[in-house]
């Protein structure tokens, strides 16, 4: 078994791919800017490149696949993890010192990952954070769990049906690796996304460290349900806005981000058959997203995702 | 407004003989600044805005309506109100307003105009970005409170029949004083304070000649053509100025204005931010500047001049033209023989420098017309300053101070800035870098100076909090918009055509985005120990014509973005700011609030909703007693004015033509 660690790397200054495109949440974002990291790392690692190139244009990312390196050259391995691109961690860090930022993360488990396992996901998320910002704690932690979402025209209807989604059992059962993140004082802050009035309400009554943020995607942020905006602020919770979806790495997506395709990173084989790749069952278990912000001056300094996968060959 | 030191004015000959006396030691004031505050860090953004409203006298069932003058009483009792708030026995009205900061009133140049500015600076908190808007409403709330009944407070930028035949102000007084010479506007029409006839009179004396500002007269069905203005008095013969006309002054085809008061008599809405450090303000400068222009189009709300419609739908021109002191040898119709030097634009006018050290500022983006003084370049570079600052400085300061102060002249005080504010203030440039104040510890600020203020505050909230989100994305994603300057002056001249906003073109940047920059010890990265964490090395300046970087858009496109059938794939202002608040922790009620704003400036945008200009423009249009001829009477203005006092006072229903102006009644935020 492999375990695939995909990062994006400070997708700030990464161009058009961060840049939102009208309709529903997507999770474009972080599919680009995996794939554009996946070619600058290419390029970047190629063995130099002619005079012909030598104009400083290292942006064109447009690429033919068919001069694409050998994943050897811009990926590395470390026991059973298998970096995607490889990191240098020397160049890991925030400019200012770690006080001056509000680093705020958010933890997507995704759907088919094994439940028993997210103790686990979690304690490795956050330590590739922690070692990416180069900081020692987080200020907030958002918690997404599979199958959660607001749908619907109409606000109160979206609340009644996000009351039967997920897995209430098995998001409380999640909850204790995160009480104790917060307990070491690595998280200051906790915090639940689509939690709708009841899940909440429900999830609040059975667990020791409560979250102080309930981070929601509605149609129109002006409609939040009723009953939630209450139960909010009773509780003394924190409505955020996001703009993510909750299935933000299905397993096709992933596939298709590394294999052999135009668009593809060309280390995952497309068939049995076929000599070039990795081969076996890809699963995507959790993917995490990482938002460093220079507090008092709004200015987003470090923003970028990491993801795992496993692969048993 | 600048500063309101009190002393003797020079009268101009006087003055001019003192202009390098005020400029070496105002060069001085600067250097001792720089030198101290170039290394000035970590400083946090704190912004303000600036709203300038007109004082007018309005009574439903009475047909006249005129400017008040009473700016000195209104200001007088505002002062009276904070004083006792000090002292602990404030009136009970400005006692409750929730713990917030008593907003700050200050004079401005017209005699019927305040400005008004919140008490404390605005951070980058979401919270504070709601305060905005409630803390304007106070503003206008607290200054009509200290008014007579029939006077109100109005963000038009300029007053409609401002200098037009008979009575437009209260108390009444004759135009043709000895400090204007205006045909159409008295002496007392600007704040008495000496600071403000001497700025008029010197940069009248400096001239040779009044001001000039002509204004293009829109052609109606009943326009008569050619159009000759006809409140025009060619028969005066009062002063020397009075020929003005004679010698051609008042083209046909143009509104003619004579005064300072037309201009700075206008109101704006400003705001100020400071930066992290001067290399972020010098960065911030140079990004806002080119979006200047955008920004005017958008705002658009000045169609009217002196009683008659114009064929432009802003003010800055006029303004330009209002305070214009070049002599006719720096205007280039005479031989250079006592000027110094040939001078392409007014005191007032788009900016002319690029000032920020960054490697995509390339060489060709500069003025090539750039004036400067040669010897103060020289002079602020031996002292340490580097080209490109010192040369911004050295074209400010190829200007001559207009109000000097002979008490000033007696000493050099290097602890105060006045001398060098005295050449900074009076380049009134749509973009102003400011060097920290003497005596506290504010830091480096850049002025965003173009937009028109708007007639409701909602409107000024969302212009201001878009201002604010769009340097925040500017920093964040790292952009870049430089243009060639000079494309910024044609897009300054662009933005004053009929409804450009929609109609027009202006050349903006394609891709905004830096280029990305190879890992450093990769094999193609840089390999020197040299490049810290978090802040690579940016990559070399692409050196493709700079014509490939630009091209002409209209402001839908800039704003919300190419369509499918632009090939400039601009990803558009707005979606820029959205993906920085979606990678912000922003709660549901803030971003309802900033969605209410950024709808309105994207529908301003796309046409859906129109321009104070175009609706002022239908409302007189539309009225029962315009006729087709361009002349905005009594009547109308009466009823403009009734219109434009009842939207921002919750009478909007049954104002004509308002839901296309500012969209339907939004309900409000979480019910």
């Amino acid at each position: 078994m492999t375990r695939l660690i995909l990062s994006t790397s400070n997708i700030m200054t990464g161009g058009p791919s961060i840049i939102r495109k009208p309709g529903p949440a997507s999770n474009l974002e972080f599919t680009n800017s995996l794939r554009s990291n996946f070619l600058a790392a290419q390029q970047d690692y190629s063995p130099p490149l002619s005079a012909a190139k030598e104009n400083g244009n290292h942006g064109d990312i447009e690429k033919p696949s068919s001069v694409r390196p050998p994943s050897s050259v811009w990926t590395s391995r470390d026991g059973s993890d298998y970096y995607i691109p490889t990191i240098d961690w020397s160049l890991s860090g925030l400019s200012e010192e770690p006080s001056q930022y509000d680093v705020t993360v958010k933890l997507f488990y995704l759907p088919g990952a094994d439940v028993n396992s997210r103790g686990q996901y979690a304690k490795d998320a956050i330590q590739l954070v922690l070692k990416e910002l180069g900081v020692q704690s987080i200020d907030l932690l958002i918690v997404s769990f599979p199958g959660i979402s607001f749908e619907g025209e109409c606000e109160w209807e979206a609340d009644k049906k996000n009351s039967s989604q997920g897995n209430d059992d098995e998001e409380v059962a999640s909850w204790p690796v995160f009480e104790e993140l917060y307990n070491q004082g690595v998280v200051k802050k906790l915090g639940l996304a689509e939690f709708g009035s009841e899940k909440l309400s429900k999830f609040l009554s059975r667990v020791k460290v409560r979250p102080k943020v309930d981070q929601v995607n509605i149609k129109d942020c002006c409609n939040v349900p009723p009953p939630l905006l209450k139960l909010a602020k009773v509780e003394n919770i924190e409505l955020l806005v996001h703009n993510d979806c909750t299935n933000i790495l299905p397993s096709g997506t992933l596939r298709e981000l590394l294999g052999q395709g135009v668009k593809g990173a060309g280390v995952l084989s497309e068939s049995k058959r076929s000599l070039e790749g990795m081969k076996g069952d890809l699963t995507p278990k959790w993917v995490v997203k990482y938002t460093a912000v220079v507090r008092d001056r709004g200015v987003i300094e470090n923003k970028g995702y990491f993801a795992v996968a496993e692969l048993k060959e | 407004m600048g500063l309101l030191a009190l002393g003797t004015p020079l009268d101009w000959p006087e003055a001019q003989k003192n202009a390098n006396h005020v400029r070496e030691w105002g060069i001085k004031q600067l250097l001792n600044i720089w030198n101290k505050a170039k290394g000035k860090e970590k400083d946090a953004l704190l912004w303000g805005d600036e709203i300038e409203y007109l004082v007018v006298n309005y009574e439903k069932d009475k047909p006249e309506v005129t400017l008040s003058l009473r700016q000195a009483d209104i200001l007088h009792a505002l002062a009276q109100d904070e004083n006792l708030c000090s002292s602990g026995g404030c009136v009970p009205a400005l006692q409750d307003i929730g713990g917030s900061t008593l907003p700050i009133f200050h004079p401005e140049f017209g005699r019927y105009m305040l400005e008004a500015t919140p008490g404390k600076p605005w951070g980058i908190g979401f919270k504070d970005l709601l305060d905005v808007e409630p803390n304007m409403r106070l503003r206008r709330k607290i200054a009509k409170e200290h008014m007579n009944p029939e006077e109100f407070p109005i963000t038009l930028t300029t007053y409609p029949r401002l200098g037009s035949p008979g009575q437009f102000t209260t108390p009444y007084y004759p135009p043709s004083g000895e400090k204007l010479r205006s045909q159409f506007v008295p002496d007392e029409i600007a704040n008495p304070h000496i600071r403000f006839p001497t700025l008029a009179a010197n940069i009248r004396s400096r001239r040779g000649r009044k001001v000039q500002i002509n204004v293009p007269i829109f052609k109606d069905k009943n326009t008569p053509w050619p159009w000759k203005d006809p409140t025009v008095n060619y028969d005066l013969h009062k002063y020397k100025e009075d020929d003005d006309v004679r010698n051609g002054a008042s083209p046909d085809n143009f509104i003619y204005l004579d005064a300072m008061a037309f201009g700075m008599g206008s109101c704006c809405l400003q705001i100020t931010f400071q930066a992290k450090n001067i290399t972020e303000g010098r960065r911030m400068y140079d990004q806002l500047s080119p979006l200047g222009p955008i920004l005017v189009a958008l705002t658009a709300a000045t169609p009217i001049y002196k009683g008659f419609l114009a064929d432009t739908d802003v003010r800055w021109n006029q303004i330009g033209a209002a305070v214009d002191d070049r002599t006719p040898e720096e205007l280039g119709e005479k031989p250079l023989e006592h000027s110094r030097w040939r001078i392409p634009k007014s005191r007032y006018a788009t900016n002319s420098t690029y000032i920020s050290e960054d490697p995509r500022l390339r060489k060709e983006y500069m003025d090539p017309n750039l004036v400067i003084d040669p010897d103060v370049k020289q002079q602020l570079m031996d002292a340490g300053m580097d080209s490109l600052l010192a040369t911004h400085f050295a074209h400010l300061f190829i200007r001559d101070p207009i109000v000097i102060f002979a008490e000033d002249l007696q000493e050099l005080d290097l602890s105060k800035t006045d001398h060098f504010e005295n050449l900074q203030s009076t380049n009134w440039q749509h973009i102003r870098f400011k060097p920290p104040p003497a005596g506290n510890d504010i830091g480096w600020r850049v002025e965003f100076r173009p937009m028109e203020i708007q007639i409701t505050d909602f409107e000024n909230a969302a212009f201001s909090v878009f201002m604010v989100l769009i340097t925040r994305a500017i920093l964040s994603f790292d952009l870049n918009f430089y243009i060639p300057i000079s494309k910024t002056d044609e897009n300054m001249s662009t933005a004053h055509k009929l409804d450009a906003v929609l109609n027009e073109e202006f050349y903006f940047r394609k891709n905004p985005f830096p280029t990305r920059s190879p890992r450093p010890y990769s094999s193609n990265g840089p390999r020197s120990g040299t490049v810290s964490p978090a802040i690579l090395s940016r990559p070399p300046t692409p050196s493709g014509p700079i014509e490939d970087e630009y091209a002409l858009m209209g402001i839908d496109e800039i704003m919300n973005g190419s369509k499918g059938d632009s090939t400039n794939n601009f990803p558009g202002l707005i979606p820029i700011v959205e993906s920085y608040l979606d990678s912000m922790n922003v709660d549901v009620e803030t971003r309802c609030e900033l969605a209410a704003y950024l709808d309105l400036i994207r529908k301003r945008a796309n046409g859906t909703l129109w321009t104070a200009a175009k609706w002022i423009r239908h409302f007189v249009q539309g009225h029962e007693e315009y006729k087709g001829d361009s002349v905005v009477g009594e009547k109308v203005n009466h009823d403009l004015i009734g219109a434009v006092i009842a939207i921002e006072n919750g009478g909007r229903q049954g104002v004509r033509d308002v839901e296309q102006f500012l969209g339907p009644v939004v309900k409000p935020c979480g019910d």
